[in-house]
């Protein structure tokens, strides 16, 4: 696993090599900064997503769950509430979704791709019904710290970044719960029969990438100003593209959050390096759809050919 | 060999990126850059200003570089995409907001790196741009509300005033939409026979206008004329018509004048369609940024023509 990490970030400084040599705009720090600004957000929902493929699951509604996030806690601001009062609203209305769906999945014994699916739908609805399909925008300038301030020289997104992904290593590598969740994902049966609560550890990862939504919701409506019900449209494809590249094994009981953040940072990476260079938005799908797909298709290669 | 996995894939991106580098290394003359950042590149009304912004930037010597998101509606990575052009150091951005409020804090670090703005196709929320301290050089575009305005007086004139009215609308909450639905709404209103008796969001696109639609015609079969908020949810409203085999008798009035749309109208499957001109936005925006980096003064708004489109009046 180790050098796998290690091979996925010699991919990262081959990118940031290749745009060095091809734009003398790449390495500067104002475009690094806002590399690392740009990939906040995805990052964040897709660390969340980590744990789900690791348990071998899927989530689809992270991007509804980012929007319907969102709206609460705009509309909390809006109504005169205290960020202090409305940001635990936030992610307490994204934890809850993250609940159901694992509910969905452990006690219903529904499909992950199926119970995230219909979350996905009623999450968006209920954003779009909350607020009659309107954005709720205007905030103070308190709260927007969250997008726009910085301690020192590291942007406070990045910041919010950082620490979901020590706490989010943290509890893979270092608790019990982490070690479930691969246990599950490597063979649920036989975790179970070792008698692992199993049903109670999968919720609880739908709720942890339940809660990274709304983390990211945070930023999100931070740094736009603005609650969109719109918000996060297709942004489940792109957490789950940064898991993927980042060495997570969609068959799950394999993969890191380390792996997914430098993901993460070669999606953003290579998304500013196309604007740098003026290549066209309908290029920048081929792109990145063919170094995902690569990515997992030299994994899988290796795969058979080791075992 | 494990480790090499993602170097793999990435050295194919760094093939794809440097055989597309479509923007020669421009030696050093000193040709201005204007940028131009739409909402999207795969709607032919963008298509179209940036074939007319393309136009004008050949002709008045400058370099012209397009961006935009994949999503129309996908004002995050709008803002990405100004923050990245900004490093490049262009010297002026017209840009298309794909949300009204949200772009003003991209347009913030625009203005710290003094760069001059131009609106184009869809204002800036007023308060959100006073709030931030931004002013545009000018906004260059039509009037939504006018040109619903223009569809609800052109309906009430070909019906005699006697309508059964199904609305398509856009992706709710969006400015664009709204503002031709209230300019329509408006305009029938002063009749007392037409009635609005179906208002259903088909966001935008062809495929939902079919279905919407066609669902609208299941509940309420007097539908005699149709609004749509853009021509690919009327042609969608189009095909929902014919294969209900009621073509030509049901009205549909659509928005933007598309290729398609003209040539229903020409084959009197469609009655008209609103016409505004990116082509000319486009070449006014690029027209503009030129005389502002020249230091001349442009007016606070620059409106394109609107015009409605029917078969007598011809395709323009």
């Amino acid at each position: 696993m180790r050098a796998r990490r290690f091979g996925t970030l010699i991919g990262l400084l081959l990118l940031c090599a290749a745009l060095w040599i091809l734009t003398p705009h790449f390495l500067t720090v104002s475009n690094l900064l806002n590399i690392v600004q740009q990939t906040s957000i995805n990052a964040i929902v897709a660390a969340g997503m980590t744990f789900v493929i690791i348990s071998a699951g899927i989530d689809l509604s992270v991007g509804s769950i980012v929007a319907w996030s969102g709206v609460v806690l705009g509309a909390m601001l809006q109504a005169g509430q205290p960020a202090a009062i409305a940001v635990p609203a936030a992610l307490l209305a994204g934890v809850g979704c993250g609940l159901i769906n694992g509910l969905l999945v452990s006690i219903g014994r529904l499909p992950p791709f199926i119970a995230t699916l219909g979350m996905m739908s009623v999450a968006r609805g209920a954003a779009l019904v909350f607020t009659e399909g309107r954005p709720v925008s205007g905030f103070s300038e308190g709260f927007r710290w969250i997008a726009t301030g910085s301690l020192g020289f590291v942007p406070a997104p990045v910041l919010v970044m950082l620490i979901v992904y020590a706490i989010a290593h943290f509890a893979l590598t270092r608790t019990t719960f982490g070690r479930y969740v691969y246990a599950i994902g490597g063979n649920e049966e036989a975790t179970r029969l070792s008698g692992v609560a199993v049903r109670f550890h999968k919720t609880a990862v739908y709720a942890v990438s339940g809660l990274m939504s709304a983390v990211a919701a945070i930023v999100l409506t931070a740094r736009l100003n603005s609650a969109q019900p719109i918000a996060g449209m297709m942004s489940e494809l792109d957490a789950i593209a940064a898991t993927v590249i980042g060495g997570t094994s969609l068959l799950g009981g394999e993969g890191s959050v380390g792996g997914t953040l430098i993901g993460a940072l070669i999606m953003g990476v290579l998304r500013n390096g196309l604007n740098l260079l003026g290549v066209s938005s309908f290029l920048q799908q081929i792109v990145i759809g063919v170094v995902i797909v690569v990515a997992v298709l030299v994994d899988t290669t290796l795969k058979r050919h080791r075992t | 060999m494990r480790k090499y996995t993602v170097p793999a894939a990435i050295a194919l991106a760094c093939v794809a990126l440097s055989c597309n580098r479509d923007t020669p290394a421009a030696g050093a003359d000193k040709k201005k850059t204007v940028a131009l950042v739409l909402k999207t590149l795969n709607h032919p009304f963008f298509v179209d200003m940036r074939r007319g912004a393309q136009e004008a930037a050949d002709r008045l010597g400058v370099t012209l570089q397009v961006q935009a998101a994949e999503r129309e509606i996908d004002v995050d990575k709008q803002m990405q995409i100004v923050e990245n052009m900004l490093q490049t150091g262009i010297d002026a951005l017209a840009i298309t907001p794909s949300g009204s409020r949200e772009i003003v804090s991209a347009l913030v670090k625009a203005k710290a790196a003094n760069v001059p703005i131009l609106i184009v196709d869809t204002r800036l929320d007023p308060k959100a741009a006073a709030d931030a301290g931004i002013t545009a050089k000018t906004f260059i575009g039509s009037d939504n509300y006018e040109g619903g305005k223009l569809a609800g007086d052109y309906v009430i004139k070909v019906t005699n005033g006697k309508a059964r009215i199904g609305v398509l609308e856009g992706i709710p909450g969006h400015e664009t939409a709204d503002s031709r639905l209230r300019g329509f709404r408006d305009a029938v209103a002063k009749s007392h026979g037409i009635t609005i008796v179906a208002s259903q969001p088909a966001n935008w696109e062809r495929d939902q206008g079919f279905n919407v639609f066609q669902n609208m015609l299941q509940a309420h079969h007097n539908i005699d004329t149709v609004f749509a908020a853009s021509d690919l949810m009327a042609l969608g409203a189009i095909e929902a018509i014919a294969a209900a085999g009621k073509t030509g008798t049901i009205k549909v009035v659509g928005f933007d004048a598309l290729d398609d749309a003209k040539k229903a109208i020409a084959e009197g499957k469609m009655e008209a369609s609103v016409a505004q001109f990116p082509y000319e936005m486009g070449k006014a925006a690029v027209e503009s940024a030129v005389k502002v980096l020249a230091g001349e003064s442009v007016p606070p708004d620059i409106m394109v023509k609107l015009e409605m489109i029917t078969k007598s009046a011809g395709s323009r």
